[in-house]
């Protein structure tokens, strides 16, 4: 079971890693990685590191996705093709 | 140039997946992590330093430089944040000219959800509390000054998003910003100098049995201005963004 957990929530975390990578829209970017840290601190707990994850929770998922929000309201929304 | 790319992606994940497969097994107890100086802290971590979460112990008494830097990192952040001219820009002084701008401001915000609203408010208390628990009992359980910084960080910056920027404003005193932003370096630096008066080492902590009330408050004293300061330093840097340009 615990390596079954692990193991989808890995490829969960590959799979979050490329839509972000794909995403040309960059504040759907952001809420993507949002999601991303957030499967990373299911991850953090699962292997038994509830410091890290209560951060990545915190700063991950909630703080760096505000800034990054901020950051695109102050310059461009999509990438540069 | 794709032909180059795809190239260069497949040199480095083999360099990774060759260097992962010559990794020890997770968790393996003869891997040269645990037989170092790890083994050490495992058996005796908890008498040394009277810490019973063995995390902190590391994180600040066996290893007070790296988290000294880390906090000098993180105040150096902001810095660079402050020194973007946007940042630093003054508000409009006329009275007619901050009318005016204040009037923009609104124009410009997306009214906020009630759901949001009732949300946050509601939530808030308690995240502070839990932020403060994680804060007092980060010596014995899992948690400690790092995580109530963000904790608190992300509580003030939820409460900025909600009540806007003024009201986020007002959550650091404005006469004592400058010594909050910069209260973890600060504090560590003075902790240091403790250490050296007691011990004669530079971040020393004292060892015997008896100092271990002292010993115990130095490592309070960090973590509060760890908490303290982090939390701060995250509400300036959301602040710094969110400023009109």
């Amino acid at each position: 079971m615990s390596v079954v957990f692990d193991a989808v929530m890995l490829l969960l975390l590959i799979a979050t890693a490329i839509t972000v990578a794909r995403a040309r829209d960059l504040v759907a970017a952001v809420v993507k990685f949002g999601l991303y840290s957030l499967v990373l601190c299911l991850v953090w707990q699962h292997r038994g590191a509830p410091d890290v994850a209560i951060t990545e929770a915190a700063v991950g998922a909630g703080v760096t996705s505000v800034l990054f929000l901020l950051t695109i309201a102050k310059t461009a929304r999509s990438e540069r093709r | 140039m794709r032909v180059f790319a795809l190239a260069l992606v497949l040199v480095v994940a083999a360099t990774m997946v060759i260097g992962i497969a010559g990794l020890p097994p997770h968790g393996d107890p003869d891997g040269p992590v645990h037989t170092h100086v790890g083994a050490r802290y495992l058996e005796q971590g908890v008498a040394e330093t009277g810490l019973r979460n063995l995390v902190t112990a590391v994180l600040l008494v066996y290893r007070g430089f790296d988290t000294f830097l880390e906090v000098v990192v993180i105040f150096t952040a902001l810095v660079a944040v402050l020194a973007l001219p946007s940042a630093t820009r003054q508000p409009p002084q006329s009275r007619d000219e901050s009318a005016a701008a204040s009037r923009r401001d609104t124009d410009d915000a997306v009214p906020v959800s009630p759901v949001v609203f009732l949300v946050v408010r509601l939530l808030a208390p308690f995240i502070a509390v839990f932020a403060l628990a994680s804060l007092y009992r980060g010596h014995v359980t899992p948690g400690g000054g790092f995580q109530s910084a963000a904790i608190i960080g992300a509580m003030m910056i939820a409460l900025g998003l909600v009540f806007g920027r003024e009201h986020a404003a007002r959550l650091v005193p404005h006469g004592a910003k400058a010594w909050l932003q910069a209260l973890g370096p600060l504090v560590f630096a003075v902790v240091a100098l403790v250490g050296w008066r007691l011990t004669g080492a530079f971040l020393g902590f004292p060892a015997d049995e008896a100092a271990h009330a002292l010993r115990e408050a130095l490592v309070v004293i960090l973590e509060v201005a760890i908490a303290v300061g982090g939390a701060v330093i995250l509400a300036q840097l959301f602040m710094a963004l969110d400023a009109p340009s």
